[in-house]
């Protein structure tokens, strides 16, 4: 797939297992789409938000907010998406208020089927196909940074889940409308983060087969925090037996091919059981979080892409 | 320093919390295994092992299974525990069965909640559904006494208040009078044989339906009528649960990776912890980066090619072998320094609290002898 290709999708979801680095490749995707022109907005849907942090600027909280030009983010929190979301269908304050800001609302957010995961789904699919200004849409992209695996999981097949149980009411209607465009490889793509670590690698796998199974449109995967091989077994060899004065650097050099040795590997298996593109993004060294490391990512993938 | 081992003496519930990827579920492992050699008979509940780690635990599938890990691969690893040490998976839909089969006062009320519609989708998608199971389990085995310590492997819950506040979440969803104060009309029909066919009526539930539907209110109404009465067990129980795990007979270890972001969270979790009156016992921070420097030597470009020389090896290749060298030792300088920085940060702000570091190990862990090499760290020095 190439990057213009991918970046060209209305919805792009970035979805793995937590910590291996979704917010920097959500953040690395919406700098290189923004960069093309692109008007793009990330939807956060993880407990605590980071992108606006990567770019220096504070939190923005469930206000989108401009972080560079083109480039905007907001904090998708259920209590405000369920009220947004609610006063969409309701139309009225008033009538809003009697039904769900009373102590029964806060039950019914917690024992409905994910209705959580459902209004903060339907806001960014709302932004992604509906959120139109002087009459087109306002975002050329959409970025979902979706939450942890498992979870993850949960919130792109809360509509069927829910249309399993419910298939009547506003609800029910809006849950095919983010089934289609879910579904749709011309407009979603569905990327997966993971690292070259046991534990994510095997939760990618399965991840990639269950998007799969369940009819999204495979995007990349990204294979974060790559360790590149720099020493030749040879030079390993002499150079950890090199005496006294090369402990230091021999250690050095030892650490570092062990761990390209798991990168290697790891992306060795991922290729033979992940049915989608691989693109490795190099370990960064600095481990800032600040614009310079979410451009070199974006560099990083921009070239692989 | 006091080993970890001391630290966690007498205590017979041990919950690794953290975030997730930090190595919660190996670092349980390793404190099970050292109970075991210790004399113990332990037990390690963990949620999502890794599966190599899983086979090597000679755990093969979810089922609440507690298995005994096989002798002769202790033997292999050229360990002799004193102890047993046993290992069982979380299966989160028979847990919460079990519950309810325990705590229904007659079989049919528990046939009526597992047939209903709604508890299966409830049961395992509830929001804190994970953990409320994990601490029930933890208790039911610990009242069972038939293991001396317990282990748990804590759900990567992303949010330490999920996690402590699981089960008032949960008990909040199966009683909730404001709730079954506006279904009021809907259950009334019910218990008089109208099979629920009342529609939903009253304004608040009129607007309801609206949004999902009555067809979900029908289920909702059914799902509470199904648990009356029982909800009084639950909560009694619960209550025992929270009992036990703010009692002396329970520990709290923090398991963190030295990432500035899962440093953070691992604060927000001793604070968390704090507020509900639960001391943190110890704090494992795993994958540290060692510093390559703590050997001396040489490290800077002219002094790599000195060395190089006098140890008779070519400095080929492009860019030269010295300059390859030179970067990687500034590269994990760089690393070791963050993770010092964060390391210190920690121990500076979870002042008093016992601190262990694990080294970045050169392989992933997945059998017994890389969890009693970890053991290694947990000594008196704390990994320094």
């Amino acid at each position: 797939m190439s990057e213009s290709a991918l970046l060209s999708r209305r919805l792009v979801v970035v979805t793995g297992k937590g910590g291996t680095g979704k917010s920097t490749v959500s953040a690395a995707l919406a700098l290189a789409a923004a960069r093309r022109g692109k008007k793009v907005l990330v939807c956060e849907v993880v407990a605590r938000e980071r992108v606006a942090d990567f770019f220096g600027k504070p939190p923005s909280g469930t206000r989108i907010r401009e972080l560079l030009p083109n480039l905007y983010s907001v904090h998708v929190r259920p209590r405000e998406a369920m009220r947004e979301y609610a006063l969409m269908t309701i139309k009225f304050e008033t009538l809003y208020k009697i039904a769900f800001e009373n102590p029964a609302a806060r039950y019914f957010l917690a024992a409905a089927p994910s209705l959580a995961e459902i209004v903060m789904l339907g806001k960014v699919w709302w932004h992604a196909a509906h959120d139109t200004e002087r009459g087109r849409l306002r975002w050329d992209l959409v970025i979902l940074d979706a939450p942890a695996t498992g979870h993850g999981l949960t919130f792109l097949t809360v509509p069927e889940v829910f249309l399993r149980l419910v298939n009547e009411g506003p609800l029910a209607r809006d849950m095919h409308g983010m089934q289609s465009l879910l579904a749709d490889p011309k407009q979603c793509s569905v990327c997966v983060v993971t690292l070259p670590e046991e534990m994510p690698a095997n939760e990618a796998i399965e991840l990639d087969a269950a998007l799969r199974q369940h009819g999204f449109p495979p995007g990349p995967l990204f294979l974060n925090a790559y360790f590149a091989s720099r020493f030749t077994p040879q030079e390993l060899a002499q150079v950890t037996r090199g005496g006294p004065l090369l402990l230091a650097a021999g250690e050095a050099a030892d650490n570092h091919e062990s761990r390209a040795a798991l990168s290697a590997h790891y992306e060795g298996v991922l290729r033979n059981a992940v049915q989608r593109p691989i693109l490795p993004v190099p370990f960064f060294f600095e481990r800032s979080f600040g614009a310079q490391a979410i451009d070199k990512v974006a560099h990083a993938i921009e070239s692989a892409l | 320093m006091k080993p970890l081992l001391e630290v966690l003496r007498g205590r017979r519930v041990i919950c690794c919390v953290g975030s997730g990827g930090v190595g919660k579920t190996t670092t349980a492992a390793a404190i099970a295994l050292r109970e075991a050699m210790d004399g113990k008979r332990t037990l390690v509940l963990t949620i999502d092992p890794a599966r190599r780690l899983a086979n090597s635990l000679g755990l093969h599938e979810m089922g609440n299974e507690e298995t005994r890990i096989d002798p002769a691969m202790f033997a292999n690893a050229g360990l002799t525990p004193r102890g047993e040490m046993w290992a069982m998976m979380l299966d989160l839909k028979h847990t919460w069965d079990e519950l309810v089969r325990r705590q229904a006062r007659t079989p049919q009320q528990a046939e009526a909640i597992l047939a209903n519609k709604l508890y299966q989708t409830l049961s395992t998608a509830m929001a804190g559904s994970l953990e409320y199971m994990a601490m029930e389990k933890v208790y039911e085995v610990h009242s069972s006494r038939r293991f001396d310590v317990v282990v748990l492997d804590t759900p990567p819950t992303s949010n330490a208040l999920d996690f402590l506040h699981a089960a008032s979440r949960i008990l909040d969803v199966l009683d909730n009078n404001a709730m079954k104060l506006v279904l009021g009309p809907m259950m009334k029909a019910g218990k008089f044989g109208l099979k629920l066919l009342a529609a939903p009526s009253g304004l608040v539930l009129r607007t309801l339906a609206r949004f999902t539907g009555s067809d979900f209110l029908r289920d909702l109404t059914g799902f509470m009528m199904a648990f009356e009465g029982m909800y009084e067990g639950f909560k009694d129980r619960a209550t025992r649960v929270k009992a036990l795990l703010t009692s002396r007979d329970a520990a709290f270890v923090l398991v963190t990776s030295p990432q500035p972001l899962t440093i953070q969270e691992a604060l927000f979790f001793h604070k968390a912890l704090a507020d509900d009156g639960i001391q943190t016992a110890a704090v494992i921070v795993n994958r540290v980066q060692r510093d390559p420097r703590r050997h001396g030597g040489p490290d800077n470009l002219p002094a790599l090619r000195e060395a190089l020389q006098l140890a008779q090896i070519k400095d080929a290749g492009a860019p030269p072998l010295s300059d390859r060298l030179c970067q990687t030792l500034t590269d994990q300088a760089a690393l070791a320094d963050l993770d010092r920085r964060e390391v210190e940060r920690l121990r500076t702000t979870l002042h008093g609290v016992p601190l262990f570091s694990v080294p970045r190990l050169r392989k992933d862990v997945h059998d017994l002898a890389g969890l009693w090499q970890i053991d290694g760290y947990l000594g008196e020095n704390g990994g320094d």
